[in-house]
């Protein structure tokens, strides 16, 4: 599996609001980027760009070499694409496990016909991949929380819970919206641990918005700077952090946000 | 139709038996409940020495709740009257009371059904419940259990058809009979007519206007200028007003089911500066409901057909029949002010007409009181209007068939012997 | 219909309930018990105990049918009840011309279910709210349709058919050959459709309920989705109309009106949205509460039906089929306390637990 992402010229406008300008970077399969910038940068918005919920308003976007601009969310999901969300979105009356399973849909074989008579096909494959789901909750140390309903566990399981969710569509380029917000000191590490893990042992490509500058460094083999929409610069994570435009971008944000406060 | 055979059954009650006891929570006795195999000449379910009880299913709830309670407080209050005066004399030669045991369907065939089939075992007979399609749902099964569906409310003909409905008999004039009514009249006027017909597209329309060509056609009198349908869901009916206007016609033959089209038909047509002459069904003819608010006073005459009196009507103020109507109305028929709808009067003549027939059976036996139903001539229950009658002889008729057309003078209406 | 997990699940041990579940003979047995007991109590009832029971089952799978789109699905829709009239007047039809039953049944799932198929086609496109319009529109032109249609549909005088009267030799009564139908057709579409709202379906249909953008993530086409529910709930909705003409054999105009189909949604709600059981007990309130206020006192039906639907709703906002649970959680506060009222945490004593040990205490609790 491959994975690698090309983004060329990719802009994003609402009405007369611009969001994204000219963004293009790349990322070669098995790659780690990391996607920063202070807020309103437009790292969400990229994101979304990338996983088909927006659609550029110019530009391109390739997976693969495969130009996917447009192309909606479930069927790039189907083309190995799997993201988190920011605020971890899980079904909170079903159990963990259920949950993870739904993951699993595009490697499910049948039509709604076949599920409703349980064909043996159905029942090998769901069998099949509730041990997967559960190897991975185990790898991933949430083994035994899976027959929990999943809001009797706190928000930083939530995202191990998404992240594995992810994970069992088997993506060949996962995408992770903040995956560190909210999380405890401990559960970054054990976050750290994990992604590195998916790059050495499962060969997925990752794009990870975060603002934990730490992960950022300890994971990413390059960076993209984003600011005001448009990218500010492209480096490795240390570069980024001794930039004078990046620290500008921060700070002068900051400031600003201190004056306004 | 109880479609079994014994010894088969009984190898099935055998089967059953032996899981019962696990499940005797849930039935009881196998065969509990299953009548239809009563030995000749005992008596039907719902009828003892000293009282019967009848049946109803009808909406008591929902929008057709008004008229629905109308057909079970008037019968309700004439045998209420009746049982308070030491109850009927049947043709046996027992004195009985009558009991009336009512349900509400809510006008949905189902619940219908499913108030027939709770009924059909306690009570003798069903009796005056209001709807086509809620009589229409247990016709079938009525005829298939033998259980009497008398003196029902619905226009529908086929429950007057002896062939196709034996344990039936509808009790108000079908559609029909009042497109008949008024044509005839036309017919008879001596005078050029030209007619626009505005109708309903569903088979209420169609019956009146079947009638109404029925007893025009032949006569050289009337001309049929224009003839215009509208939908039952309709909001207005200015359109098809326009365009009958232009036609020129001196008469419309409006057959419309519902009261705000025709007040609007009505405000139309005068807007318009057409002033015909104006035929409208009873249900849509309330003085009070629809002429008053339409401007009725407007045109040269609005005619409607009706078999009842109106006790609203000052007419009727001092009528003795109506004064007895009104009173055992608000004592038996738990129904105090005077009824808004002819539903109430049309269902106390019920309750006459079915005396008449207590009167006559002799055997307490549904057989019996189906013969004699079937057997009144020329009978005036109280309320009638002078001209109308009960007549359960003729097959393919209701029991009422014979209406006489009346024209509104401002405040109800006047029977007429002839147009103009 | 009970679900049994065949996967081992190693880090929990299994709770005692379903160890007993997993035992050859409740896991044979069970099942087995049941059929025999519906095929016994046809037999043992008496005839309006049939007539009511085979009346549930019709409108049990009306209301399953709903619960597809809009307990699982999170489609709103008020049209349920003409898909139940559609396949009433198909079957009604179809038993007139004299057509095979067989054909009558298939016709009477497909036509209807094609029918939704192409209402849902463009109203999902709509999305939001727009589902539940166009679906109001369904019974308000249904009803004015099947007068109009009158060479189909016999105007609003309805179609009769008797196609359902035991067959000569059987020895049963007409109420015992009916019931018979309802529990076959009917257990066989419960059976079906609780197959299909677990697994890769079920989970499909509850994410486009939850979170659309969530669904279409995990490859998930939440329009495709909403359009087979609906889909789905129409064919259902079509074999719940058969089952009215095996029971009812009558139907008219005024069997699809608007009305009902909000009374099939109250029963959905009063019932439990999102429940195989909650379907049947939605069945036996739309069927039993209607007669239970006729026995009461039949000129305040409605108004003590509405009533009851309060107090429900009141008491067990989750419908009839939280009725356990409630209780449950009653009895389990009352004596001790908060014994589980800790949020869980991962069992670091556990043994075998080998990733418990690399994450110390204090750190679990997250933004909890």
């Amino acid at each position: 599996m491959a994975g690698g992402l090309t983004l060329q010229d990719v802009s994003l406008r609402f009405g007369g609001v611009t969001v994204l300008q000219d963004v293009g970077f790349a990322v070669e399969p098995g790659q780690i980027l990391g996607l920063v910038g202070p807020n309103g940068a437009g790292k969400t918005s990229l994101f979304n760009c990338i996983s088909g919920h927006y659609r550029p308003t110019s530009g391109r976007v390739l997976i693969d070499g495969a130009e996917v601009q447009g192309a909606r969310p479930a069927t790039l999901a189907k083309h190995g694409l799997a993201r988190t969300f920011q605020h971890p979105a899980l079904q909170l009356r079903a159990t963990v496990l259920e949950n993870v399973l739904l993951g699993a849909h595009t490697r499910l074989p049948g039509g709604a016909l076949e599920w409703a008579f349980r064909t043996p096909r159905t029942r090998r494959a769901e069998r099949e991949l509730r041990a997967e789901a559960l190897a991975l909750l185990e790898r991933n140390g949430l083994g035994w929380a899976a027959h929990l309903p999943a809001d009797e566990l706190s928000h930083g399981l939530h995202k191990g819970v998404e992240l594995c969710r992810a994970l069992l569509m088997r993506p060949s380029l996962l995408l992770l919206d903040e995956p560190a917000a909210g999380l405890s000191h401990g559960e970054v590490e054990q976050l750290i641990t994990t992604v590195r893990r998916l790059r050495t042992d499962d060969d997925i490509t990752v794009v990870v918005v975060e603002h934990h500058m730490g992960l950022i460094a300890a994971l990413t083999d390059r960076v993209v700077v984003l600011d005001h929409g448009a990218k500010l610069m492209e480096g490795t994570a240390a570069e980024a952090q001794s930039d004078p435009r990046v620290i500008e971008a921060y700070i002068g944000k900051d400031a600003a946000a201190d004056d306004a406060a | 139709m109880n479609g079994h055979v014994r010894s088969r059954r009984t190898l099935g009650i055998a089967v059953a038996s032996a899981l019962a006891v696990t499940l005797s929570a849930c039935g009881g006795a196998t065969d509990a409940g299953r009548g239809g195999d009563t030995a000749e000449g005992a008596p039907s379910p719902g009828i003892t020495d000293d009282s019967v009880t009848l049946g109803i299913t009808t909406p008591l709830s929902g929008s057709t709740a008004g008229p629905g309670t109308c057909t079970v407080a008037g019968v309700r209050a004439y045998f209420g009257m009746r049982n308070a005066e030491g109850g009927i004399e049947f043709g046996d030669g027992q004195t009985r009371t009558v009991e009336i045991e009512a349900l509400d369907d809510t006008y949905d065939p189902q619940q219908a059904a499913a108030n027939y089939d709770q009924l059909k075992n306690e009570v003798f007979a069903m009796t005056a419940g209001l709807g086509t399609p809620t009589n229409r749902a247990w016709r079938d099964a009525a005829i298939a259990d033998e259980v009497p569906q008398a003196l029902i409310m619905t226009g529908d003909p086929i429950f007057s058809d002896t062939e196709q409905s034996p344990w039936q008999l509808g009790f108000v004039p079908i559609y029909q009979n009042e497109g008949e009514a008024f044509g005839e009249l036309l017919a008879a006027s001596g005078q050029q007519h030209r007619v626009a017909i505005l109708s309903q597209n569903d088979d209420y329309g169609e019956g009146y206007v079947e009638g109404f060509k029925a007893a025009v056609e032949g006569a050289d009198n009337i001309e049929i200028v224009d003839e215009l349908t509208y939908e039952a869901t309709d909001t207005s009916v200015d359109a098809q007003i326009t365009e009958l206007a232009n036609s020129g016609a001196d008469v419309i033959f409006n057959a419309m089911s519902l009261v705000p089209l025709v007040v609007g038909a009505l405000q139309k047509a005068q807007q318009l500066g057409w002033t015909p002459s104006w035929f409208l069904p009873s249900n849509t003819s309330s003085p009070g409901a629809v002429l008053e608010p339409g401007g009725g006073g407007a045109f040269p005459g609005i005619y409607s057909v009706s078999f009842a009196k109106a006790p609203a009507s000052p007419a009727f103020a001092e009528d003795e029949d109506v004064q007895t109507y009104l009173s055992a109305l608000a004592e038996y028929g738990d129904y105090p002010e005077p009824p808004a709808f002819p539903h109430c009067q049309w269902s106390w003549m019920v309750g006459a007409t079915l005396e008449q027939a207590f009167t006559q059976m002799e055997e307490p036996t549904r057989d019996s009181f189906m013969e004699a139903l079937r057997g009144i001539q020329g009978y005036e229950a109280p309320l009638m209007l002078p001209g109308t009658s009960v007549d359960t002889t003729q097959d393919g008729q209701p029991a009422v068939s014979s209406v006489v057309v009346q024209k509104y003078n401002g405040r109800g209406y006047d029977t007429v012997e002839s147009f103009g | 219909m009970a679900r049994v997990l065949d996967t081992p699940t190693p880090s929990t041990p299994p709770p005692p309930a379903r160890s007993l579940r997993q035992t050859p003979w409740v896991r044979w047995g069970a099942p087995l018990l049941l059929v025999a007991a519906l095929a016994v109590l046809p037999l043992v009832g008496t005839e309006s105990f049939n007539d009511t029971l085979a009346r549930i089952g019709v409108f049990a799978v009306a209301v399953l049918g709903l619960n597809v789109v809009m307990g699982y699905t999170g489609q709103v829709s008020l049209g349920q009840i003409f898909f139940l009239g559609l396949g009433a007047y198909v079957t009604a039809y179809g038993v007139q011309q004299g057509w095979n039953v067989v054909l009558v049944f298939v016709l009477a799932c497909l036509l209807p279910a094609v029918a939704g198929l192409l209402v849902a086609l463009a109203a999902a496109r709509l999305g939001g709210l727009a589902i539940a319009m166009v679906t109001i529109a369904l019974p308000i032109v249904g009803v004015p349709l099947a007068k109009r249609l009158s060479e189909f549909t016999g105007g609003s005088q309805g179609l009769s058919a008797r196609f359902t009267d035991a067959p000569e030799g059987s020895g049963l009564y007409d109420d015992q050959f009916q019931l018979y139908l309802v529990l076959g057709i009917g257990g066989v579409v419960f059976l079906l459709t609780a197959c299909l709202v677990r697994g890769k379906y079920g989970r499909a249909f509850a994410i486009v309920k939850d979170n659309e953008n969530v669904a279409s993530s995990m490859g998930i086409s939440p329009y495709r989705y909403k359009v087979l529910a609906f889909t789905i709930a129409s064919l259902i909705g079509g074999v719940s109309g058969f089952l009215y003409m095996v029971v009812v054999q009558y139907t008219s105009p005024e069997t699809m009106s608007f009305g009902h189909s909000i009374e099939l949604l109250v029963a959905m709600v009063i019932g439990g949205a999102g429940s195989i059981a909650g379907s049947l007990l939605g069945g036996v309130f739309y069927v039993v509460v209607p007669d239970l206020t006729n026995a009461v006192d039949p000129s305040l039906t409605s108004l003590l039906q509405g009533a009851l639907l309060l107090l429900v709703l009141f008491l067990l906002p989750g419908g009839l089929v939280s009725l356990p649970r409630a209780l449950a959680r009653r009895l389990r506060r009352s004596p001790a306390g908060r014994g589980s009222a800790a949020p869980p945490t991962p069992p670091s004593s556990t043994p075998g637990s080998a990733t418990a040990a690399e994450r110390p205490q204090t750190e679990r609790q997250g933004h909890a």
